[in-house]
């Protein structure tokens, strides 16, 4: 529903795998009117609902969906847990668990904390029933009782028990060979195991049977849900036919960034770096790093960047499945200096850095630096991020300064040379007689490294054409260069 | 008796001439907010009025070893020096940190943009524009063969500037910006400078000279002669 929310309006129906004698795991509410149930055979279901729609459990989109609906949780309170998978009729269900004590006051009550919860599980697009009570086990079961999406309800304290009393004992969904074992002897509802002595309850039935009773007087052995160890966000999708060309991938990962994104806005955090899975048809995979030069949550942003990203390195075969994973930033808040000149708007500059780094490429963006490097064609760029900068400079500005205007790459020169200096020059920036020139100035390094090593002779010279150039001889390409123009 | 029509403009003419002036100082700092970015150097503001004005679109034309990339690396170690947002929008890639810091620039406080076309480096100073909070942004031009803004991409960006109080420096071989621009400087080298046995190059003799001024005085200023001080050791 996520993916296609279009769906939702629509009987469909979720299957254990594909053909007419799968099972179906999960059905729409659209469905349910229409007769179709849990358990049913897709080819029962399809005899019941001709109009439905029946797709094979994705676990990309299921994993996807838990995250989301802890995301949410997570944003209501510190401590969320998602609830184990379960098996027979809860198969297709997904749970968390949060803890709502200490939180109550920033939501007006616990009523107030269900609804904000169920409201934030439906901006990542996952409709829930909340419930509120003492312990897990009995919430999971109120919310099991909710008929509708979006309904909430609260159990006060001590009201568990005559809350559960008149329930079947299915609802704490025991496993088959106790619930056969129960029904053989008449126990239909949670009152009548909790009037059997406990004592010939475990010698019955075994200790499967103590812990039932105990959930049926709404104790609970779970410990408090914890607050997660390390915070990730990721979305994946499996392509329904292989992607060969760019266009429909892209499409798929706009889908994925737009459900990123919002995941991220429930829990305050925006995008900061990125990583792309892309999973190939014939086996492989490619995983790549497309970095944002400042947090944001503009999706076109994030767009733009991935197709540059796979533009300038295509994936080498057709993909069939991706994914989408970060860890979450919190937007970039400056606060600016009273006794500086004002800025751009503390919230306004980080998404046009990114917008800038999404136009031009994410290294051609940001605060020049000193390169700590020898080769003179190093270079430095640091996050632009000026409010936490002194101004000062290190060198005084007294002095009117010549400044050097560097060619990368550096331009390819001929150049005759008399007593070992050049004496003529031809090249596509200056060309002409050498009327003065001084040098050389060796610079080495890196002569260690057969790929890294460098040497070069500097000259500078001024050309009759009128241009004042630093040349260069590079003595391992053996060629001469002009690597800038003094200006 | 009423006064005839060509009375009446002859004595509104007497009441405005006194107060309106082409080119007046006082009509530039109103327009401009009187705000101007000096260079430093004092001969240029002098030559300037000042300095660069604010929320402006200006150039410095003038071909290779003229001394525009000089002056325009000034105008930023002036700005950043106080602490001013500043961005250099490279389209030449030809920006050199080692020359700037000597210069006196604060590098941290320079966003430096390298687009790789002319139409990434429109957008790209667009989009700083509309930003706002940038003192100064510097667009540095490769050869005008390689470059392909229309006049209208000026006229836009002149009218950002506007909008935003931001001067917008244009730095390039050969005027560009047409009649969008209110003030284009042109320099050229007079001279290099060599000293010392064996000699070494100290610097660089540059001419700035004003080619257009929208707001300033009527009179156009003579050339003034600069010398460049030699590249830090």
């Amino acid at each position: 529903m996520r993916a296609q929310p279009e769906l939702s309006d629509r009987p469909f129906a979720l299957s254990s795998g594909a053909g007419e004698r799968a099972e179906i795991v999960s059905v729409s509410p659209e469905a349910i009117r229409r007769g179709v149930r849990r358990g049913q055979s897709v080819a029962e279901a399809r005899s019941l609902c001709a109009a439905l729609d029946v797709q094979v459990v994705s676990p990309a989109l299921e994993q996807a969906a838990r995250g989301a609906l802890l995301d949410a949780a997570l944003s209501c309170s510190p401590r969320a847990e998602l609830e184990p998978r379960r098996a027979g009729p809860y198969a297709g269900e997904a749970a968390v668990s949060a803890d709502a004590s200490g939180v109550a006051s920033l939501f007006h009550g616990e009523a107030g904390f269900a609804t904000a919860l169920a409201q934030r599980a439906a901006a990542v697009g996952l409709p829930t029933r909340v419930a509120v009570a003492s312990s897990r086990g009995v919430a999971r079961v109120a919310a099991r009782r909710l008929e509708a999406d979006g309904e909430t309800c609260l159990l006060a304290a001590g009201a568990e028990s005559a809350f559960l009393a008149s329930l079947p004992v299915d609802v704490l969904d025991p496993d088959d060979a106790l619930a056969e074992r129960l029904t053989r002897f008449g126990i239909h509802t949670l009152r009548d195991l909790l009037r059997l002595p406990l004592d010939s309850l475990a010698a019955r039935l075994g200790p499967a049977a103590l812990s039932l009773a105990a959930q049926a007087r709404g104790e609970c052995d779970l410990p408090p849900p914890a607050a997660p160890a390390e915070t990730r966000f990721v979305e994946s999708i499996d392509l329904e036919y292989p992607a060969e060309r760019l266009e429909p991938l892209l499409f798929a990962l706009q889908g994925l960034l737009s459900r990123l994104l919002a995941r991220l806005e429930v829990r305050h955090l925006a995008c900061d770096e990125l990583t792309l899975a892309l999973d190939f048809a014939g086996g492989g995979r490619d995983v790549r790093r497309i970095g944002v030069s400042a947090p944001t949550r503009e999706l076109r942003v994030l767009v733009r960047l991935a197709a540059q990203s796979l533009e300038s390195q295509p994936p080498r075969a057709a993909v069939c499945g991706a994914g989408l994973e970060t860890r979450g930033a919190p937007l970039r808040r400056d606060q600016l200096d009273l006794f500086r000149p004002p800025g751009p708007a503390p919230g306004a500059l980080a998404p046009a850095l990114a917008e800038l780094a999404s136009l031009c490429g994410a290294s051609r963006v940001g605060a020049p630096a000193l390169a700590d490097h020898h080769h003179p064609d190093a270079l430095a760029i640091r996050p632009f991020a000026p409010a936490t900068c002194d101004a000062t400079p290190a060198t005084d500005a007294g002095a009117f300064r010549l400044a050097l205007r560097r060619l990368r790459p550096p331009a390819l020169a001929e150049v005759q040379l008399r007593s070992g200096h050049p004496s003529r020059i031809r090249s596509a920036v200056c060309s002409g007689r050498v009327l003065r020139c001084a040098g050389p100035w060796r610079t080495t390094g890196g002569w260690w490294s057969r790929e890294g090593r460098f040497a070069f002779d500097h000259f500078d010279a001024q050309i009759e054409d009128g241009t004042v150039a630093r040349l260069r001889y590079d003595h391992v390409a053996r060629t001469w260069q002009v690597d800038g123009v003094y200006d | 008796m009423s006064p005839t029509p060509d009375a009446r403009v002859d004595a509104l003419l007497r009441d405005l001439g006194s107060r309106l002036r082409r080119g007046s100082h006082e009509a530039a700092r109103q327009t401009s907010g009187g705000r101007r970015h000096p260079t430093g150097l004092a001969d240029v503001d002098a030559l300037l009025g000042g300095g660069f004005p604010a929320g402006r679109l200006c150039e410095i034309a003038g071909s290779l070893s003229s001394g525009r990339t000089s002056l325009a690396l000034a105008l930023l170690a002036q700005a950043t020096r106080a602490g001013e947002w500043t961005a250099f929008v490279d389209v030449a890639d030809a920006f050199d940190p080692s020359s700037a810091h000597a210069a006196g620039v604060a590098l941290p406080h320079v966003l430096w943009v390298r687009p790789q076309d002319s139409r990434q480096a429109a957008r790209a100073c667009a989009r700083l524009l509309e930003l706002r909070g940038f003192a100064l942004i510097a667009l540095d031009l490769p050869p005008p063969r390689q470059l392909a803004l229309p006049p209208a991409a000026w006229q836009r960006l002149a009218r950002a500037a506007a909008a935003s109080g931001t001067s917008l420096i244009v730095l390039s071989e050969q005027r560009l910006t047409g009649t969008s621009s209110s003030l284009v400087l042109e320099t050229r080298c007079a001279r290099a400078q060599w000293s010392g046995m064996p000699a070494l190059l100290e610097g660089l003799e540059i001419e700035a000279q004003v080619a257009r001024m929208r707001e300033g005085p009527a009179r156009r200023i003579a050339a003034v002669r600069l010398c460049a001080a030699s590249r830090a050791a």
